[in-house]
């Protein structure tokens, strides 16, 4: 079998980051044997540098290996040549969510701020022209935004996040040869939507423990909420045990990620120290569908919602924007991937094993 | 002849401060029509330099960088390209981070001067000389302090030698054997050290460190603190009756803190001079004025507990300064759990195990406590089955140091041998991330090694935990293609070289410059390798830079070398710090005046 060098690998996951120091690497093994989470067969972050140094793309991007990172940092502090891998292998990560992609506006979007924001300008206005056409009138504008919920997530669902999951899928099991028996695929389903809600993987991760409570609270939260918006229509109902479930919900989602976006700021942890423009969109759109929705609720429940219909609006761009680009072509993907990942990898393990 | 006498200066590395003022200054002279910095250049367009030289009718390149050299090819292509001598190019090497220097601004503008004018800068820069001062001084007595020492005395000259120390001897005393050959260090010392002690050429200050360097190259005049041993050396008969009655115990230097030493105390059997020391910062007397125990029972009443240091000034000729180093605080590295873990030890407190002459008699033993609580290691404890050694401890490391200390792969290779030989039933395994076995026989030591049932592994251990009462390393073997997790008894951490701890202080009194590490910097690198920028004083050993025994060796006789060569010639050249440009503008027109 013979594998294809690209040497122009490298720059094309430079345009994925912040820092680009991984040249540097002297492959001395430390940031491996540093990580609580590597196993015999995965040896990341060290391997997933080798192949980006040597240009093999095709192993590179049937890799699963930095999916399985939960970025506690410690490869990146304790390097001995400032090599950064943990900011590597955040990098690859978007980059092999452009690579599953199969619309390619992923890689648009990670790629170029300019892109982006014309993106959310477009989604914007759009909303602002529906409001127009419903001549701002607050119940049939917000029957739209209802509706529209359900519309965006069924399509994001089948046109985008299902095929590239099964891009995923072919790249790193079906072009591999990987040969798992059958009944694994059923075992690893449990497994699969555990990790999913609970990214359990990452407490293995000794310094994670709060930041892993943080983040299983805003996954949860955000659930929460998606399920009292959209399925039991929180703005219309007159339920006051929905009305109070939706406040806790909403107000742990702003909560929590308005922790997230300080830390960014502040750049104390290794985490937290390089933010890429995908990694601020997500926590503050996360924030402000929170706190707009938060919002929204008090202004119907004052009984001002009429007056302040912009508010809505401005609600419901946010959500748009969210639903139509964040999620499907950002950093929301890692929901999927991340989870999906522990279950190819289970599967690539026993196939290898064979 | 204007033709010749065009010039172009490229200026390899960035423009900045320092690097304008060399511009302006190049820019002056009536030859040179151009000054160019390589950054603004296209470097991968050699066409593009051919024109500006066909433009600018520049028939020699003059090249002034850090490393010249790596853009010579590329410049020569240029001016072949542009149809002229793709030999006509002069290398200069200045150093764009030492410009802010003012004596180093005027020899790199020398250097450019003489480029201009085509003359060799060794010839310009002859510095005159003085008259010297036959007495040498050297500074440091390890095995390369001894070496210089011993060859320029064993040439009718006189020596004073300075140890900070009560003994001579250094690091190398320590070691038991040395790589590739397995010789036994103390074999191949304690001679030497002896020679030392009873030469009639050499004077001996032990306890003594410089305080403060002055005049000039032929005759300094050196101020010296004489820390006070509180025994006299001439009636001292070394019989140990004051060490056995001493009722302080402290961690003894000379054994890297494996075991205990008193107040009052000799550091190692074979120590030159042979007598004790009084160390007044444990002495209770000393301290707080009660005990006194041991000028009571010295049969032949040599301990003076009253008396006090002194400042004394010698006049040399010459200075060699051999200071040596101190090793890798392995504390820094949390990781690890030196300090935490009784079973983590330094490479020189293994060392000190595996001498026959330390406090185990060469047993390798677990770390046990004294009476009051002191981490020791006792000859009747038991032995470790299972010893990891973990190379590059600080050493080509951003968090700590970049520089590789070259001697800890091999010794490291050197002490799983031993290992072997003792407990020849012991599991022994090495973690390096590159194996640098770079001298004379050492490959095949190397190779040698790699054959007697040792784990060698490459892959950086990233951390040590104690688990079930066991050590447990972890570590990625990279050509196994697996992680590692190893239950081990003792783990050694091959701790690097860093600079000493007074040696910038020292560098200031002797008015000479040290790399961005605190090595001291040689004149030059490739022919100038003992000199440094002031006449008469010389580097030697690892105080240069990181160096083994026989390297040391080596540089020690060389600088003795120098020193021989300026006493038998009566004279010595002045440094290159001590020329000013006017001078070398003078000898320039000299020379230049000369072939006409």
């Amino acid at each position: 079998m013979s594998t294809v060098v690209n040497p122009d690998l490298n720059t094309k996951l430079v345009k994925f980051g912040n820092k680009s120091e991984w040249n540097e690497c002297y492959h001395c093994g430390n940031c491996t044997a540093v990580c609580s989470l590597t196993e015999d067969e995965n040896l990341f972050p060290r391997k997933v540098i080798r192949q980006l140094q040597m240009g093999l793309k095709d192993k590179f991007n049937s890799n699963i290996d930095p999916w399985l990172c939960y970025y506690c940092g410690d490869c990146s502090e304790t390097c001995p040549r400032d090599a950064n891998p943990g900011e590597m292998m955040m990098s690859a990560r978007r980059y092999l969510t452009s690579v599953y992609d199969w619309t390619g506006l992923s890689g648009l979007f990670f790629k170029s701020v300019p892109a982006l924001i014309i993106a959310f300008i477009l989604v914007a206005v759009s909303v602002i022209g529906i409001g127009y056409v419903k001549q701002f009138n607050p119940e049939s504008v917000m029957e739209f935004g209802h509706v529209f919920e359900k519309m965006i997530i069924f399509a994001v669902v089948l046109l985008i996040l299902i095929p590239n999951i099964f891009r995923m899928f072919w790249l790193t099991i079906l072009k591999e040869k990987i040969k798992a028996p059958f009944f694994l695929y059923v075992k690893g389903i449990w497994d699969l939507f555990v990790h999913m809600f609970t990214q359990k993987k990452s407490l293995k991760c000794e310094k994670n423990t709060f930041r892993w409570f943080e983040h299983f609270l805003v996954v949860i939260g955000y659930i929460l909420l998606l399920v009292v918006t959209v399925f039991f229509n929180w703005f219309s109902t007159e339920n006051p045990y929905i009305i109070w479930f939706g406040y806790i919900v909403g107000g742990l989602v702003f909560i929590i990620t308005f922790d997230f976006i300080l830390g960014r700021i502040k750049k104390n942890k290794e985490i937290s120290k390089f933010s890429h423009p995908s990694d601020w969109l997500f926590v503050i759109w996360l924030f402000l569908m929170g706190f707009t929705a938060f919002i929204v609720r008090i202004l119907i429940d004052t009984d001002l919602i009429s007056n302040n219909l912009w508010l809505y609006i401005v609600h419901l761009i946010v959500i748009a924007q969210w639903g139509i680009l964040i999620v499907p072509f950002g950093k929301w993907t890692h929901f999927l991937y991340r989870s999906f990942a522990i279950y190819f990898a289970n599967l690539k393990r026993a196939g290898l094993n064979r | 002849m204007v033709k010749q006498n065009s010039r172009a200066v490229i200026f390899q590395e960035r423009k900045n401060s320092g690097l304008e003022k060399l511009e302006q200054f190049a820019g002056e002279f009536p030859e040179v029509k151009e000054v160019w910095f390589a950054t603004d250049l296209p470097l991968k367009d050699k066409k593009n330099l051919s024109t500006r030289i066909i433009e600018s009718g520049v028939e020699k390149i003059i090249i002034a960088g850090e490393s010249p050299g790596e853009l010579k090819s590329f410049v020569s292509a240029a001016l072949a390209g542009a149809g002229k001598n793709p030999e006509d190019i002069s290398l200069v090497s200045v150093n764009g981070t030492m410009l802010s220097d003012g004596d180093l601004l005027s020899v790199f503008k020398a250097k450019i001067l003489c480029a201009v004018k085509d003359v060799h800068f060794e010839l310009a820069s002859d510095p005159p000389e003085n008259e010297v001062n036959k007495k040498t001084l050297v500074i440091g007595a390890g095995i390369a302090g001894i070496q210089a020492s011993l060859e320029i005395a064993n040439a009718g000259i006189d020596v004073t030698l300075i140890e900070k120390t009560g003994t001579i001897g250094g690091h190398m005393a320590m070691f038991d054997k040395t790589f590739p050959t397995l010789d036994c260090a103390a074999c191949i010392l304690t001679p030497k050290m002896v020679e030392v002690g009873q030469h009639p050429n050499i004077e001996l200050l032990t306890y003594s460190e410089v305080l403060d360097v002055s005049g000039e190259a032929g005759d300094y005049t050196v101020k010296v603190f004489k820390k006070t041993r509180r025994v006299d050396l001439a009636t001292c008969i070394g019989c140990g009756d004051c060490t056995a009655k001493c009722p302080v115990s402290v961690p003894s230097e000379f054994d890297a803190g494996t075991t205990m030493r008193k107040a009052i105390y000799i550091p190692f059997p074979q120590a030159v001079p042979n007598k004790y020391i009084l160390d007044g910062d444990n002495c209770t007397y000393v301290q707080k004025g009660k005990c006194g125990v041991c000028a009571k029972v010295c049969p032949v009443e040599c301990i003076y507990l009253d008396d006090k240091d002194e400042t004394i000034e010698i006049k040399v000729g010459n200075i060699i300064v051999a200071t040596g180093f101190k090793t890798f605080d392995a504390e820094k590295v949390e990781r690890f759990g030196y300090g935490k873990y009784p079973n983590v030890l330094t490479s020189l407190e293994f060392e000190r195990l595996l001498n026959a002459a330390g406090p185990t008699g060469g047993s390798i033993v677990f770390r046990s406590k004294d009476k009051k609580g002191n981490g020791i290691f006792e000859a009747n404890s038991d032995s470790p089955e299972r010893i990891a050694l973990i190379h590059c401890v600080g050493s080509r490391d951003e968090n700590y140091n970049t520089h590789c200390s070259r001697v800890c792969c091999m010794y490291s290779l050197k002490m799983a041998h031993l290992v072997k030989e003792k407990l020849p039933d012991a599991e022994v395994s090495e973690y390096y991330i590159d194996m640098r076995s770079f001298g004379k026989g050492y490959e095949e030591f190397y190779e040698r090694i790699k054959k007697e049932g040792i784990d060698i592994i490459r892959g950086r251990t990233a951390k040590v935990e104690e688990k079930n009462g066991n050590l447990v390393l972890r570590s990625e073997d990279i050509e196994g293609m697996k992680i590692i997790e190893k239950e081990v008894d003792m783990v050694v951490l091959s701790v690097g070289l860093e600079p000493g701890e007074d040696s910038q202080k020292l560098a200031k009194s002797l008015n000479i410059l040290t790399d961005d590490v605190g090595w001291f910097t040689e004149l030059n690198s490739t022919n100038q390798t003992v000199n440094t920028v002031r006449g008469g004083i010389f580097v030697a050993g690892v105080c240069q830079g990181p160096k083994d025994i026989p390297d040391s060796v080596a540089q020690g006789s060389a600088a003795a070398a120098r020193v021989i060569q300026s006493v038998i010639n009566s004279k010595v050249k002045r440094g290159l710090s001590d020329l000013s440009y006017n001078d070398i503008e003078t000898k320039v027109n000299e020379l230049i005046s000369t072939e006409e």
